[in-house]
């Protein structure tokens, strides 16, 4: 059961961070001694079987191969997320994300020029009936609302309903799905090995000549989505109004799903205006990793995505968060048992002390022998479950170190403030035991090692170091930068991160009516 | 992308039961013969269209070497070596399950499984268990679910002996301490707590009992009271009534030699005692309920509607079910028949299933829903039921057989990425009495599938008059309400939570 909690708490907060298909995105290798020696050779070994290349027109991939089956994973990864979206367009990454499920000028249509003028006349309808409803013109809007459905209708007899995934998995592909965060878009699936040329041919035609069609019906399953992770979820909510509060500027104060009011005014002209500005080929990096032959795989992506034209890059985000100057908090009464949650702004993924702050949330919260266990849940009993991660709402641009907890029952979250207080306290002024900077460190290479033989994990590790800190091999350097991690470290950036200025505070307490 | 992966029909349940704990899948085969697949014989100079490509076939496939034996305790070991990384993984299956627990002490089976593992061993209290396993990047978990207890340890090689014999230990030594004894006890009614603060909570706690009975051992729930009746002295004797090795399958993954593993396994389980009374324990009946009808959980603060409905289903060994599971392939995911429906077309809904969930040995569920604002409640059922309807009144057109037939047939390599699937598939066989090559007749059947074949199946196990719809949501914002479903809702009472 104890186990059983901390899961279904992880996978509510995942579930709001990354919208789309499971993914513990938390389950990060942290790093050894003893048994370095006897791990670094497989490490290397894999290390060794990675090859990368850059198209001419900046695409970049990334091949590893295996050959212990014959299926291959795919990751196709966007260097674009919630944190890039325009004022008044929040949800618009998102939005695209599904909209990429929709086919192209030759898949998932019957007859592409002439659904492409309704599509057109949708877009025009649907701007005079905002202009109608704006100006109060109800009588205008009725009229311009039954010849939308009209139209609608006509358009959707083009329509072959999700023919992309139809063929994927009449193919035999598995795990078809994609996510979207507040950093990244990723699409990815896995087919029989037979099938490489396929997903050439399928994923670069996807985003060559995607078609957002059904555009505003998959508005209403969009909005759906936004009612189950948000609206209708307590947890959901606190994240919203956690995000908002501890950000002043920066866009991961936004959600990724989108407001309502925004994601209702959306308009298919928003998405393929940020489609154009950010799906260029320098922003797109791809990993390909299975039974395949690497020379194979370049001389393909040649011929299929070597057809994209080189564009400009996409602007680089330049707002920033200024630095916190006072604790800052948030309550929320809801119809809910209590949750408690506690952020410090912490430097981006690329900062120096990476590592140290990896190592500090696996300290506190991995294993039956993790800070918070032992003393929130097993000793002091104030909750059912007590976590950190050290990347909310994402890891590109400075973010949070979040810590949350389930208080136990007849017990308040003030009392589960207290006890995590002191374990954070205890970073500061108490050098990390030898031995257990050992055992992290030991247990970030095994976490590493058991994620080698999983060709999806792979792809998805591989792409993520690629894009974030410019290298995928800083997957095997992190091991070194944390087995370097000393006790003095954590006790250094403990002492300049975990302060009352630098807290924002989020409690969910049960509504009293 | 916006589409929750809940199940896929061709992964029949049994690959996931361990669970998230169990790190048996982590092990990978290194499959002689299998390395130059990807080599394509016509190279393609320009980009095609997908409709120009054509493929090799795959081959065969072929299943990883492994060796079955038993101790004379009765013990059955299977073993599999495998060199990819330096790792060792295993599992024990235990004949077991909460469906044993007494009625007025459920949660039982629960609690034992985790305080054999918390609580430390005889020779090693629970602070020093996990220190030596995690200084290790080790793991030993235990847990009992409703049809099996089940073990398992993850090690580096260099470690499996001590390991190894960590896990022995806790298998055969649980040292039962009270403190997590009451820990245990303490999450539990803390889970009790928070079980109705997400509606997807309410409707996977309720919809079963409305299906199988509030007590059957197939939808009970811990309660407060029977959490409360369980003492030390019954997580003792439930221990002892089932953990006994001639219960047990052990199953071994990994970087091993198996003359030292035999060795090992000898000396770490050849001196555990049989049994001395045999268990001949068989499932509960599962007694049929009355009619369906439509239920309602009034939950006012909700927006969006959280739908489940379905009806009582089959057992794995139904003859139909491979019929079946063609249906689940062309209902589900993209391009089946609700999601191209009830999403894509009708935009009513982000999550929408309905599938056979067959179990092992009792009839498992048929089970559809998803979630829709309040206001399309009654629309998105009707819209769910259509398909229903349709399945039972219309043949599969041969495109779509097809494309279900491909779906399976042609991702069927996936049942064997890695040696571990493998082997927990065929021990899970054994366990249940399956035949072990049943996913083989699992993929013929599948080949040699008929529409007819499949209509009847519809026929045979769709049953519209026995629906039961369950609805959490609010009622006063649906529109139409629930009554324009049949008449008559019936309000469903939860537990109080305090």
């Amino acid at each position: 059961m104890v186990s059983g909690m901390k899961t279904v708490a992880i996978a509510i907060l995942v579930g709001l961070l990354w919208l789309g298909g499971s993914l513990n995105a938390w389950a990060r290798p942290a790093p050894s001694s003893g048994t370095a020696s006897s791990i670094q050779p497989y490490l290397n070994r894999v290390s060794d079987q990675v090859t990368e290349f850059t198209l001419d027109n900046g695409m970049k991939f990334i091949v590893l191969e295996r050959h212990q089956a014959p299926v291959v994973s795919f990751m196709t990864y966007a260097d674009v997320g919630g944190a890039n979206e325009p004022p008044g367009q929040t949800g618009v990454a998102h939005y695209l994300e599904h909209l990429a499920f929709k086919g192209t000028e030759r898949i998932g249509t019957r007859d592409f020029a002439a659904e492409a003028l309704l599509l057109e006349r949708l877009d025009q309808l649907f701007d005079q009936l905002q202009t109608a409803r704006a100006a109060g013109d109800t009588e205008g809007a009725t009229q311009l609302q039954a010849e939308f459905a009209a139209v609608a209708s006509e358009a959707n007899a083009y329509v072959k309903q999700n023919e992309l995934g139809l063929i994927v998995s009449q193919a035999g592909g598995v795990g078809l799905n994609a996510n979207t965060s507040a950093d990244a878009t990723r699409y990815f699936y896995s087919f029989p090995a037979n099938k490489l040329e396929l997903w050439m041919s399928l994923e670069s035609e996807r985003f060559l000549e995607p078609v957002f069609r059904e555009f505003f019906q998959e508005k209403q399953v969009i909005l759906e989505e936004r009612q189950m992770r948000t609206d209708n979820s307590p947890v959901g909510r606190m994240v919203e109004a956690f995000l908002e509060t501890a950000f002043e500027v920066h866009p991961y104060r936004q959600p990724v799903i989108g407001y309502e009011a925004d994601l209702q005014n959306l308009r298919r002209q928003d998405v393929q205006a940020f489609f154009d500005t950010y799906y260029v080929p320098n922003n797109l990096t791809l990993a390909v990793v299975g039974d395949v032959n690497p020379k194979e795989v370049k001389r393909l992506a040649q011929i299929y995505f070597g057809r994209y034209p080189a564009r400009p890059a996409p602007p680089a985000l330049t707002v920033s968060e200024p630095p916190q100057t006072e604790p800052r908090s948030i309550t929320l009464n809801l119809p809910s048992q209590p949750w408690y949650f506690e952020g410090y702004h912490r430097p981006a993924i690329t900062d120096p002390d990476n590592s140290v702050y990896e190592l500090i949330a696996s300290l506190l919260s991995d294993g039956r022998t993790s800070r918070l266990y032992r003393n929130l849940v097993e000793t002091q009993r104030v909750a059912l479950s007590a976590q950190g991660s050290s990347s909310f709402p994402g890891d590109k641009y400075p973010h949070l170190m979040l810590f949350y907890a389930l208080s136990a029952p007849d017990r308040s979250v003030e009392e589960v403030a207290t006890a995590l207080h002191q374990e954070i306290e205890r970073l500061k002024t108490e050098p990390v035991d030898e031995v257990d900077l050992d055992r992290l460190k030991t247990q970030a290479r095994a976490s590493l090692l058991r994620s080698l033989d999983s060709n999806s994990g792979m792809a998805r590790l591989l792409v993520e170091y690629q894009v974030k800190t410019g290298d995928w091999r800083n997957l095997f350097r992190e091991l070194d930068e944390i087995a370097a991690v000393t006790a003095a470290d954590i006790q250094r950036v403990a002492q300049a991160t975990f302060t009352p200025e630098n807290c924002t505070v989020g409690k969910i307490l049960p509504q009293t009516s | 992308m916006g589409f929750q992966p809940l199940f896929r029909s061709h992964l029949p349940r049994w690959g996931h039961v361990l669970g998230k704990q169990q790190r048996f899948s982590l092990i990978a085969l290194v499959a002689i013969g299998l390395i130059f697949l990807g080599s394509v014989p016509v190279r393609a100079a320009t980009p095609r269209h997908y409709t120009e490509l054509t493929f090799p076939a795959l081959p065969e496939i072929q299943l990883p070497d492994y060796e079955r034996f038993q101790l004379d305790n009765g013990l059955v070991v299977y073993l599999m070596e495998n060199h990819e990384l330096p790792l060792v993984a295993g599992t024990v299956m235990i004949h077991t399950g909460s469906r044993f627990d007494p009625p007025d002490k459920v949660g039982l089976a629960d609690v034992t499984g985790t305080v054999i593992r918390a609580g430390g061993t005889q020779s090693h209290d629970a602070n020093t268990l996990n220190r030596l396993l995690e200084q290790r990047a080790a793991a030993v978990e235990v847990s009992v679910g409703q049809a099996m207890g089940s073990a398992r340890f993850s090690a580096l090689s260099e470690d499996l002996e001590s390991v190894f014999g960590l896990f022995a230990e806790v298998l055969q030594s649980p040292r039962f301490p009270q403190d997590q004894i009451d820990l245990a006890l303490s999450q539990g009614r803390g889970a009790i707590s928070r079980r109705n603060d997400t509606p997807d909570s309410i409707s996977g706690r309720e919809f079963p009992k409305l299906i199988y009975g509030a007590d059957s051992p197939f939808a009970r729930t811990q309660e407060y009271e029977t959490l409360a009746a369980i003492t030390r002295t019954d997580l003792v004797q439930f221990y002892q009534t089932y953990f006994h090795p001639d219960q047990m399958i052990l199953g071994i993954v990994g970087d091993f030699e198996p003359r030292g593993m035999k060795q090992l396994i000898q000396a770490q389980f050849g001196d555990w005692p049989a049994s001395s009374t045999p268990l001949a324990e068989t499932p509960p009946p599962v007694v049929p309920r009355s009619p369906g009808g439509v239920f309602l959980v009034e939950q006012p603060q909700l927006t969006q509607s959280t739908v489940q409905l379905g009806h009582l289903g089959v057992r794995l060994d139904d003859p139909d079910m491979f019929a079946l599971y063609v249906i689940n392939e062309a209902l589900n995911s993209f391009g089946g028949r609700l999601f191209d429906e009830v999403r894509s077309r009708q935009g009513l809904a982000y999550s929408v299933y309905a599938l056979w969930r067959p179990q092992y040995d009792y009839p498992g569920l048929f089970v559809g829903g998803g979630q829709t604002r309040s206001e399309t409640t009654v629309a998105f059922i009707e819209a769910v039921k259509a398909e229903f309807e349709k399945l039972r009144t219309t043949p599969i057109s041969e495109q779509e057989l097809q494309q279900a037939k491909d779906s399976i047939l042609n991702s069927f390599v996936f049942n064997f990425q890695d040696p571990a699937q493998t082997l927990v598939r065929l021990m899970r066989y054994e366990y249940f009495d399956y035949p072990d090559d049943y996913i083989f007749q699992y993929q013929r059947a599948v080949k040699a599938m008929t529409a007819n074949q499949v209509l009847q199946a519809a026929q045979a196990h769709l049953h519209p008059d026995q629906l039961v719809t369950l609805v959490v949501g609010n009622p006063q914002t649906m529109q139409p309400d629930l009554t324009a479903l049949q008449g008559t809702v019936t309000p469903v009472k939860l537990q109080p939570t305090s």
